[in-house]
């Protein structure tokens, strides 16, 4: 039988594929578990599920087994999801192929009432929604009746740093660590390698052994593991990796030796040992990889190699995003006079790409009540972060910060002293962020690279992104601003010096140059006027 | 030994694991005497939780030892 079981704490795949052979089977059921709306009388936006990765795994494993032992199935595959699911969302999935109906029905009906009997994955509470219904004053500037002081850009971001914290960390099955942060450092548990191996594909001979020719005692592939006592004139045929059958040896390259039957003639033309002595690499309880680590391709092998199986990490950061704007069009229409088309959308999802778990985007009318009423309330209650894009220049039409405050947001700032980007809000509920983006492309750009990245930093327990050093090949002069700008540049790197060429940006909605743009320089208030050479400091946006 | 806490059982112990070394291989009976003694508040809870050693329920033959992996299993609520 053919059995898949997942334990992840992403969304169940609304289409999962049937199994192969196709052909084999005449029944394929499939079942979803749904978060409902209603958990003991109370009405909830989600569940959270709780697991013990490595037995709940097992468990259902031997279920399934155990079942299909009376119940003989084709394949079986089970996904439970854990961590926060919306309502409507499945939390648990199950499918069974199987020659005829009868037995899929029963192996699946047997499975389900078992799993929440004996499978150590528990509901570890709900997540209400209640909107704060205070009144709020709509199509009212932003800050208007209070002196509006903006915060600088260290400020900002500083606040930004302070509010958000790193989520509650989780144990996910290593496939499902791609690209999370490492939450606990993780020490060696055993030597590496674990024993003693051979370097070269070769002949094990004793390290002082005089004789020059040696009978072939054994042989010994890279999995074998035979422990012997090798005496003088005698060799074992070793290959790369391969476990040494005791100690005080070494090993001769095949290309020195010379067979002849069931002996061997070695020449030493050195003193190579050719041996990776046990713990050569690592030493039990050595440090492999340190805490706040990014899990990429190295270390994830790293972590195999040591049998951490389950890694403890940061949990996969859903996101909303909420597109207003009634001139917008979709990138494949024509706009009418007055229109313009979505590229916030597909801005904010190309940035968000491979950092979050995921990205629900919705467009809303301006018109208050009708932007309240399609609301994604469910999405909002479970989102770590909830974006805002437009609405957030002070004009009659802006009502971010009235959406955000009715969701029971508390706005942190709403105006920073910064160009572009100038009119970015900032809020927080309980643990949740929010962001009210400036309306135009740049300073989308510009404020995702110093505020929304920090706060996806933070909740990652990540390194937060900071102002590094660069230099500028020629002479710079940028006009007269009473703020500080973030300057988006091309970063390119020539004999070991990172240089920073500024781009040309005419104003706050030029689309075109935040296409080549990999940084932001920083430059300060009033005139600045770089030679040629000169050190400025820049953060990074983008890939080199 | 390496003891788990999962659900509820953390807000008892206010703990996610603890590690305890055994004098000697323990039963289930020995073991819960030395996890009471360790978190009382654990008593309210013992008739309905289960063990396990090394990610199987233990039964009554079950002997722990200090290299295995415990954990408290409250009752579950998967699905």
């Amino acid at each position: 039988m053919d059995l898949d079981i997942t334990l992840t704490d992403a969304p169940i795949a609304e289409q999962i594929s049937a199994p192969f052979p196709v052909g084999s089977y005449g029944a394929w059921l499939e079942f979803r578990g749904v978060v409902r709306e209603e958990e003991a009388g109370r009405k909830i936006a989600a569940l959270e599920y709780e697991a013990y990765p490595e037995m709940a795994v097992r468990e259902m494993r031997r279920l399934v087994n155990d079942i299909a032992g009376r119940h003989p199935c084709l394949a079986v595959r089970v996904i439970h999801r854990i961590g926060l699911i919306p309502v409507g969302e499945a939390a648990v999935y199950a499918g069974v192929a199987s020659r005829h109906r009868a037995e899929g029905f029963a192996l699946l009906a047997e499975f389900m009432d078992r799993l929440k009997l004996d499978v150590p994955i528990w509901k570890r509470g709900s997540r209400g929604f209640e909107p704060v219904m205070a009144k709020v004053s709509v199509n009212v500037p932003a800050g208007a009746g209070r002196k509006p002081s903006p915060l600088s850009l260290d400020e900002a971001r500083a606040k930004i740093q302070s509010c958000c914290q790193p989520l509650p960390a989780i144990r996910v099955p290593l496939v499902e660590a791609v690209g999370r942060v490492l939450r606990e450092p993780v020490r060696a548990t055993e030597d590496l390698p674990p024993f003693d191996c051979s370097t070269r594909d070769g002949y094990a001979v004793l390290a002082d052994d005089p004789a020059e020719q040696h009978e072939v005692v054994g042989v010994i592939h890279a999995a074998g593991w035979q422990p012997r006592q090798l005496r003088s004139g005698e060799a074992v045929r070793v290959a790369t990796g391969a476990p040494m059958p005791c100690g005080g040896l070494r090993v001769i390259m095949q290309e020195d030796a010379v067979l002849e039957g069931n002996y061997v003639r070695l020449n030493r033309t050195d003193s190579a040992i050719n041996i990776r002595r046990r713990g050569d690499e690592v030493k039990a309880g050595q440090l492999l990889v340190p805490e706040h680590s990014k899990l990429d391709a190295g270390r994830l092998a790293l972590l195999a190699t040591a049998g951490l199986a389950y890694p403890l990490v940061s949990p996969r950061l859903r996101v909303v995003h909420l597109i207003t704007g009634d001139e917008i069009v979709p990138p494949g229409q024509t706009p009418q006079p007055g229109q313009i088309r979505d590229s916030n959308s597909i801005l904010i999802r190309g940035l968000l790409a491979g950092q979050v778990g995921e990205l629900y985007q919705a467009h809303l009318p301006e018109n208050f009540a009708a932007a309240w009423s399609q609301l994604p309330l469910n999405k909002i209650a479970v989102a770590d972060l909830v974006l805002v894009s437009g609405g957030a220049s002070v004009g009659e039409r802006d009502f971010t910060r009235p959406l955000l405050e009715r969701l029971g947001f508390h706005i942190q700032f709403n105006q920073v002293n910064l160009r572009p980007g100038r009119p970015l809000i900032f809020g927080t509920k309980g643990s949740q962020a929010a962001f009210g983006l400036p309306g135009n492309p740049l300073s989308h750009f510009v404020c995702f690279h110093f505020a929304v990245a920090m706060a996806l930093a933070r909740f990652n327990g990540d390194c937060p992104p900071v102002f590094q050093r660069g230099v500028l090949p020629d002479r710079f002069v940028s006009e007269t601003c009473s703020r500080e700008t973030l300057w988006p540049a091309r970063l390119t790197l020539s004999a070991g010096r990172v240089i920073l060429h500024p781009l040309n940006w005419g104003s706050s909605g030029d689309v075109t140059c935040f296409a080549q743009a990999n940084a932001l320089i920083r430059v300060p208030a009033g005139q600045a006027n770089f030679a040629a050479g000169a050190e400025v400091e820049f953060l990074p946006a983008g890939a080199i | 030994m390496r003891v788990l806490f999962f659900a509820h059982l953390k807000d008892v112990t206010g703990q996610e694991s603890v590690n305890i070394i055994l004098p000697f291989p323990h039963d289930p009976g020995q073991l819960w005497e030395r996890l009471l003694e360790l978190y009382p508040a654990l008593a309210a809870h013992q008739s309905k939780v289960r063990l396990s050693r090394n990610w199987e329920y233990a039964t009554a033959e079950t002997l722990f030892q200090n290299e295995d992996e415990v954990a408290l299993i409250p009752p579950v609520s998967g699905g």
